[in-house]
């Protein structure tokens, strides 16, 4: 068989094949197990740092600006930003600016997490409205955080099952940005461009993000320029994080089945390019 | 990704709908068209709902009718004036309203843009590139920060001709822009690979256990 006939067949796999492999790389080390080594990057631990600093039982914003479809990368993020918080007896004020799915995901999190790992972590129950609140969605991002810093009643009279803020321990005092301590941005899409520019820049309100892979390059430059603290970028971005508060969670997991596939693509990758070199100017 | 509380109902709807839409990758299927139908319908309705009931009754009417804040009524009429549009006679009442919005959003923007980021982000490259350990990365970093920008810059400046030195250095951007998009391509894959993950995590070992009595 000479090496054109070779870079035929090799140029000549059914995509489907590939499909399966990558499906297999990805269910396998579920099964057996494939345990990374996590090494903290800069900018996860900057993050850290940050809120490490902040006093204890601060007030801080924290948003929920995902949608569904990619939650198995950024709820990590939120659960372990929530982890942190808390362990530190932070008050949370929670919201969305994504309508699809924004609202109930933060609901859910941020129950899930005061019911059932408080208690097992902290060993008691985070109360709504006086640990934590969700504000819930308001159309309009641009004009939502414009406003509030101005005034969060202004955006915001209620939370989001209609009970006005003044009925809450938690936001007493609070109103705008200055009256909160560090925003928290969990994102999946370009809002996190106009907290930065607008809440951080015309109001002055430190932050920090984490964000899905497919964003993270386009937002170092706002560390270089010091307008966020800290970047979690993707499922590596919330292991990191997870490793930081020493609370391995889904992204940890998800890390063995990650660099499986990345092998595999890799090997696909290096297949691709023998075959072309293989086939030369015949091919 | 499992939804603590979740029953097997939902999970079972979520699992067949997550596997209706991979059937496409062996090739285009009705149980596909389902799925993308399904999801389309249900994301326009959900949005009309919503939408309805934060912006039309929440910061609209109720507003208007409990605290008797009258001056939402101007931009009520701006909102009707929009769907004028679906009339020819009167279809030009509709410009009255994108003038606003056009003029409002380009004088928002345009200081957001310039005081946000133009300005920072320029700043944030006017270094002193000596300043810093070298040792640490702070110099090479500096001066790789400075080469890039004004190589890639160069680049784009497509007035004269790219050749001698101009073209050369047009080069050296052309490889600072290859190694962002490398960059960006490197992080495309990690996560779309995350959501695979997700996925694959919640039909395989979350649904179909529970569906099968495993779990």
């Amino acid at each position: 068989m000479n090496r054109y006939r070779i870079a035929e067949i090799l140029t000549k796999i059914d995509r489907r094949i590939i499909y399966l492999a990558i499906l297999l790389a990805t269910i396998v080390p579920f099964l057996v197990g494939f345990p990374q080594p996590i090494y903290v990057s800069k900018e996860s631990r900057d993050l850290f740092n940050w809120v490490e600093k902040i006093p204890d039982g601060s007030t801080i914003l924290l948003t929920f600006d995902y949608y569904p479809s990619t939650l198995a990368e950024v709820e990590p993020m939120s659960r372990a930003a929530i982890k942190h918080c808390w362990r530190k007896d932070m008050k949370l004020i929670c919201l969305t600016t994504v309508p699809l799915g924004g609202p109930s995901i933060t609901e859910r999190v941020m129950n899930d997490m005061a019911k059932n790992w408080a208690v097992e972590e902290l060993g008691e129950e985070k109360k709504y409205g006086v640990h934590f609140l969700n504000l819930g969605y308001k159309p309009d991002y641009k004009a939502v955080i414009m406003g509030m810093g101005n005034s969060f009643r202004g955006i915001y009279p209620t939370d989001f099952r209609g009970v006005p803020l003044d009925s809450f321990p938690i936001t007493q005092n609070i109103d705008k940005y200055s009256d909160v301590e560090f925003l928290y941005i969990i994102s999946d899409n370009g809002i996190v461009d106009e907290w930065v520019t607008i809440a951080n820049r015309q109001f002055g309100i430190p932050l920090g993000a984490g964000v899905t892979a497919v964003m993270a390059p386009k937002f170092y430059s706002y560390l270089q320029s010091q307008q966020m603290v800290g970047l979690l970028g993707g499922m590596r971005g919330a292991a990191e994080y997870e490793k930081l508060i020493d609370s391995e969670g889904m992204a940890t997991l998800f890390m063995g089945p990650q660099s499986m596939v990345h092998l595999m693509i890799i090997f696909f990758i290096l297949l691709g390019n023998t075959a072309y070199f293989l086939g030369g100017r015949k091919a | 990704m499992n939804a603590p509380g979740a029953g097997l109902i939902e999970m079972s709807v979520a699992g067949f709908l997550i596997l209706s839409i991979f059937s496409f990758l062996y090739k285009d299927n009705p149980f596909y068209r389902l799925a993308e139908h399904i999801f389309a319908g249900l994301t326009a309705g959900y949005y009309v709902g919503l939408i309805y009931q934060t912006v039309v009754v929440q910061q609209l009417a109720l507003p208007i009718l409990n605290d008797g804040k009258l001056e939402l009524i101007f931009p009520a009429i701006l909102g009707i004036l929009m769907f004028t549009r679906f009339f020819d006679r009167f279809s030009y009442l509709s410009r009255i309203s994108l003038a606003f919005v056009m003029g409002n959003t380009a004088g928002i923007f345009l200081i957001q843009q310039l005081h946000g980021l133009v300005l920072p982000q320029t700043q944030a490259t006017i270094i002193n590139p000596m300043a810093g350990d070298w040792l640490l990365g702070a110099v090479p970093g500096g001066i790789i920060i400075i080469v890039g920008v004004i190589t890639t810059l160069i680049y784009f400046y497509f007035s004269k001709e790219h050749k001698g030195v101009l073209g050369k250095t047009a080069r050296v951007g052309m490889v600072f822009i290859m190694i962002s998009f490398g960059a960006h391509f490197g992080y495309t894959v990690m996560a779309r690979l995350s959501l695979l993950i997700g996925q694959v995590k919640f039909v395989a070992f979350d649904w179909l256990p529970r569906l099968i009595g495993v779990n």
